[in-house]
């Protein structure tokens, strides 16, 4: 009730004023003009708010009528917030302002000073089912979205009038295609076949997925007219084949936007690889570092970070134990929705410096014994989760998507979620971006040569220890800008990283270690077949395992995986 | 190694039966078993030195290969449990639990012990013999070959997760009851367990000393050298690989054999990669390329594992972290290397004064 009354005072718009008018009328009518009146607010031009405030109300008898003293009557609301004496102030429904008397002072009231504006059960009704088509014109076109399919579920033939009134109005194509779907199946249920069969080709010709079960009772129906039972299986027909459009397209969509996380991940993987030969099984936990480093972001820009941990023995009686806090900005709105774009970066960046520390203080020893350097790098693994553990907890921790991110549009109702075109957006821009620091810049150039054949490179004077700990560190940072990402789509977790691990591997052995392209062709492989096969047998499971079967025995077919690198050397 | 063999075969059995509880030397039924597990994981562990130690194949799915030996024992146990399970049903709880009313087929030869002796060590070896062909055959080796058996673990392990496999899905087989008519749960069966483990583990320790002495032996070696040369040499070092695979994929089943009935339980997560990768750390740990070191590292790493998990549970990932770090960086030979490391700095030590006399820092340069 506070709110309504926020709402009769905030709307002085010349509109508002045209339907507190109406309001007015059909408070102080009765019979067949209250109706109709009524039936004119189901679809009002604006000022939606108000009349559901107003008729919520009304229909809960919180509708009053104040007798003035010359004699007219004026439909009030009472404020919620009383006085003293148990009083409140009296908002006209005429314009939302208080009641006043003639010297200017607020009139107050308690609820049994007035008389309410009756409501009986058949009025009850009335308004209800014109706050129902009331949300037909909610300003969100999402709402009018739901507005719609919840009427036209309601499988009652008198909402149509409603809502195509409504249509006549209404300027986003979605929710007019949603609204000509809902009369056409209100219509399925009408009386008269002429209408049925009109409503079915109709639905044939909109491809409405949502009415295919509604579709398919009325094809089931027995003693239908011979063509409406035809027209209806057609149209069954027809919207199953869209169904399986759908179906397909949303898949590549969910394959290729899987592939690209899988792409960001395995192109770090497949430098540091094709470059120095060894697997870095801590490549997860660089993901890992990187989803942590947006969680921080967004809690620096809410309400700020901190960790403790106390250690399980103690020093000299003393437990130890230390942490850090990080104040909060407090931010809200649109710098707060920013956070991600901070975040990014700074993902990136926290990676690369992890991955830097890394490669000194433990893989630059090891560059000889690359079997050692997986084992040590597992350890590394150990300790990282063990340490997100201490600092974050064992649960997942929440980053919440900014509203940017968030929602989708579709197209030919194939769904297609920002978070994820993002995220196939960014993973373009940064092969991209890969591709020009390798083959543009002089780093690229170093690495490039390094690669191809380390000796010749370092007797030339390329400091290779050098290029190894950049490109580490490099890779390392796409591994955390993945991990940006995933925090978007999924759950951040001390294991967040060993979910991806294998499928990254797989990608880098695929694709041919070293090569760009054929990284970006298996990732994209891998993540559709992935998706494609997790549809189709209706279990994860299976498809992964499929997946890794058919890997293995693709490198029977290419050991080197698909584009490999041309060497002369054995090893 | 006679001495350890003597130690683990009669003094610790004896220790366990003769001195009286409370005693300083008894040891209890709970050590005896808890050394019985680690005896297990020891001979996992000679499979493991056998490929990586000496032949330089890291596999990543000898985890996989010991549980599928423990699952199909498993198998067997679980046949075993009769009626006694909670749903007093002649086929297992979980199946039970899935709405079967009878035994599926493939589970019915299972009753016998000898069959699933042989599918123990057949499936495993089958598995092995397959990968290893078709791996061996293109050539994959090196980090190519970890990365690929980590897949194939990978995948089994999601397979294994599964309830529609009718492997007990998510929580493995357990509630073992008997085994060859003995009761699984008194102190002596456990007792007669641990001692077929210790004879079992020495004789793989034989068997491979054995092997690793043979011409076969030398080949292997010269493999983990420079498989390049071997191969120009006119040895197919492909077969001699997949013959190594093979055998140790047998020696990890015979350790998950002896696993199931000692632990009492057998579940995916005994498959997943962590299990190989720490198998991996224990041969670090003790030394590659000695089968002693194996034997050492299992034991060593699994009592710290279990003092740890008591004292402290939550540092033992960092822990385990921290000592895989350690012993690859500063000591590539394990323990078994330390005396070798140490007598070698010594030397340096003792020759410094001859070879690095006093230098000064400007003509360093020149002096090279």
């Amino acid at each position: 009730m506070l709110c309504c009354c926020g709402a009769l005072r905030a709307a002085d718009d010349t509109n508002g004023v045209a339907v507190r008018q109406t309001l007015v009328r059909a408070i102080l009518t009765e019979g067949a003009e209250q109706q109709k009146l009524l039936n004119d607010l189901a679809v009002p031009d604006s000022g939606v708010k108000i009349v559901a405030e107003v008729l919520t109300a009304w229909s809960r008898e919180g509708v009053f009528i104040f007798p003035a003293p010359d004699g007219s009557k004026v439909p009030v609301l009472l404020e919620d917030q009383l006085d003293g004496d148990g009083k409140a102030r009296a908002l006209k429904v005429s314009d939302g302002q208080p009641l006043k008397d003639e010297k200017g002072a607020e009139l107050r009231f308690a609820s049994s000073d007035l008389n309410g504006a009756e409501a009986d059960a058949r009025l009850r009704g009335v308004i209800r089912q014109t706050l129902d088509s009331l949300a037909l014109s909610d300003p969100n076109p999402e709402a009018r979205q739901s507005a719609a399919l919840k009427l036209g579920n309601s499988q009652k033939l008198k909402y149509v009038p409603v809502m195509q009134a409504r249509m006549a109005k209404e300027t986003s194509p979605a929710v007019r295609k949603t609204l000509m779907e809902a009369v056409q199946l209100l219509q399925l249920g009408s009386p008269d076949s002429a209408t049925q069969l009109a409503a079915v080709k109709e639905l044939a010709e909109l491809r409405s997925i949502g009415c295919l079960d509604e579709l398919k009772k009325l094809a089931a129906k027995p003693g239908l007219p011979p063509d409406l039972a035809l027209a209806a299986s057609k149209a069954v027909q027809s919207i199953e084949d869209h169904i399986k459009f759908v179906n397909f397209f949303g898949t590549i969509f969910h394959g290729v936007s899987m592939g690209s996380i899988l792409l960001v991940v395995a192109l770090g993987l497949a430098i540091t690889f094709g470059l120095m030969g060894i697997i870095n099984m801590a490549h997860g936990e660089m993901i890992a570092v990187g989803a942590y480093t947006c969680y921080v972001v967004q809690n620096i820009f809410g309400s700020g970070f901190g960790f403790a941990i106390t250690l399980p023995f103690s020093w000299g009686g003393k437990a130890i134990s230390f942490g850090a806090r990080i104040g909060g900005l407090n931010a809200a709105g649109a710098l707060y929705e920013s956070y991600f774009l901070f975040a990014i970066p700074l993902s990136f960046v926290m990676a690369a410096l992890a991955g830097l520390l890394i490669e000194r203080v433990v893989i630059r020893f090891l560059y000889r014994r690359p079997l050692e350097s997986l084992l040590a790098t597992w350890g590394v693994s150990l300790v990282m989760q063990q340490c997100f553990r201490m600092v974050f907890g064992a649960n997942n921790v929440q980053v919440n998507s900014p509203a940017w991110l968030q929602g989708h549009f579709s197209v030919n109702d194939i769904l297609f979620g920002y978070n994820r075109v993002f995220v196939i957006g960014f993973a373009i821009a940064i092969v991209f971006g890969t591709w020009l620091l390798l083959t543009k810049t002089p780093l690229g150039l170093l690495i490039r040569a390094v690669m191809q054949n380390r000796s010749m490179a370092a007797s030339l004077g390329v400091r290779t220890a050098r290029v190894d700990m950049m490109t580490f560190a490099f890779g390392s940072g796409l591994a955390g800008l993945a991990g940006a990402f995933l925090s978007q789509i999924g759950n951040v977790g001390p294991s967040l990283g060993q979910t991806y691990i294998v499928d990254s591997f797989m990608t880098v052995v695929l694709g041919g270690v070293g090569s760009i392209v054929g990284t970006v062709c298996s990732a994209f492989g891998i993540g559709t077949v992935d998706q494609t096969l997790q549809q189709t047998t209706g279990s994860p499971v299976t498809g992964k395992i499929i997946v890794l079967v058919a890997i293995i025995m693709f490198l029977q077919w290419k050991p080197g995986g698909l584009f490999s690198a041309r060497s002369r050397s054995l090893d | 190694m006679a001495v350890v063999a003597l130690l683990l075969l009669v003094v610790l059995p004896c220790l366990n039966r003769f001195p009286a509880p409370g005693s300083f030397l008894h040891v209890s039924d709970f050590q005896i078993n808890l050394y019985g597990k680690y005896l297990c994981y020891a001979i996992l562990a000679v499979g493991v030195d056998m490929l990586w130690g000496y032949t330089n194949l890291l596999s990543l799915g000898q985890a996989l290969f010991f549980s599928l030996g423990g699952y199909m024992m498993g198998m067997y146990l679980m046949r075993m449990i009769g009626d006694l399970g909670q749903y007093h049903q002649p086929i297992p709880d979980f199946l039970v639990f899935l709405g079967w009313s009878k035994l599926p087929e493939f589970w019915r030869p299972f009753s016998s012990f000898p069959f699933a002796m042989l599918m123990a060590f057949a499936l495993p070896g089958a598995l092995a013999a397959l990968f290893g062909f078709l791996a061996f055959r293109s050539r994959i080796r090196g980090v190519y070959f970890s990365i690929l058996t980590q897949a194939l673990t990978y995948a089994a392990w999601l397979l294994f997760f599964r309830n529609s496999l009718l492997m007990g899905g998510n929580n493995g087989f357990t509630d073992f009851k008997f085994i060859l008519g003995y009761d699984l749960r008194t102190p002596r069966t456990q007792l007669v367990l641990y001692m077929i483990t210790a004879a079992a583990l020495i004789l793989v320790y034989l068997g491979c000393r054995w092997l690793t002495r043979t011409k076969f032996g030398l080949v292997q070696q010269a493999i983990k050298t420079s498989e390049n040369r071997v191969l120009f040499s006119g040895y197919a070092a492909g077969n001699y690989k997949l013959f190594v695979f093979v055998i140790c994929s047998l020696i990890a089943a015979l350790g998950g054999v002896l696993y199931v009935p000692q632990v009492g339980i057998i579940n995916p997560s005994e498959m997943g990669t962590e299990r190989s990768l720490e198998a991996v750390v224990w041969v670090a740990v003790g030394g590659r390329g000695t089968l002693i070191g194996p034997i050492l590292g299992a034991v060593g790493v699994n009592a710290l594992r279990s003092w740890i998990t008591r004292a402290y549970p939550d540092l033992w990932q960092l822990m385990l972290g921290t000592l895989i770090i350690i012993v690859t960086v500063f000591m590539p030979k394990g323990i078994a290397g330390v005396p070798g490391q140490l007598s070698a700095l010594g030397r340096r030590w003792k020759s410094r004064p001859e070879t690095a006399p006093a230098v000064d820092p400007s003509q360093e340069p020149a002096a090279k």
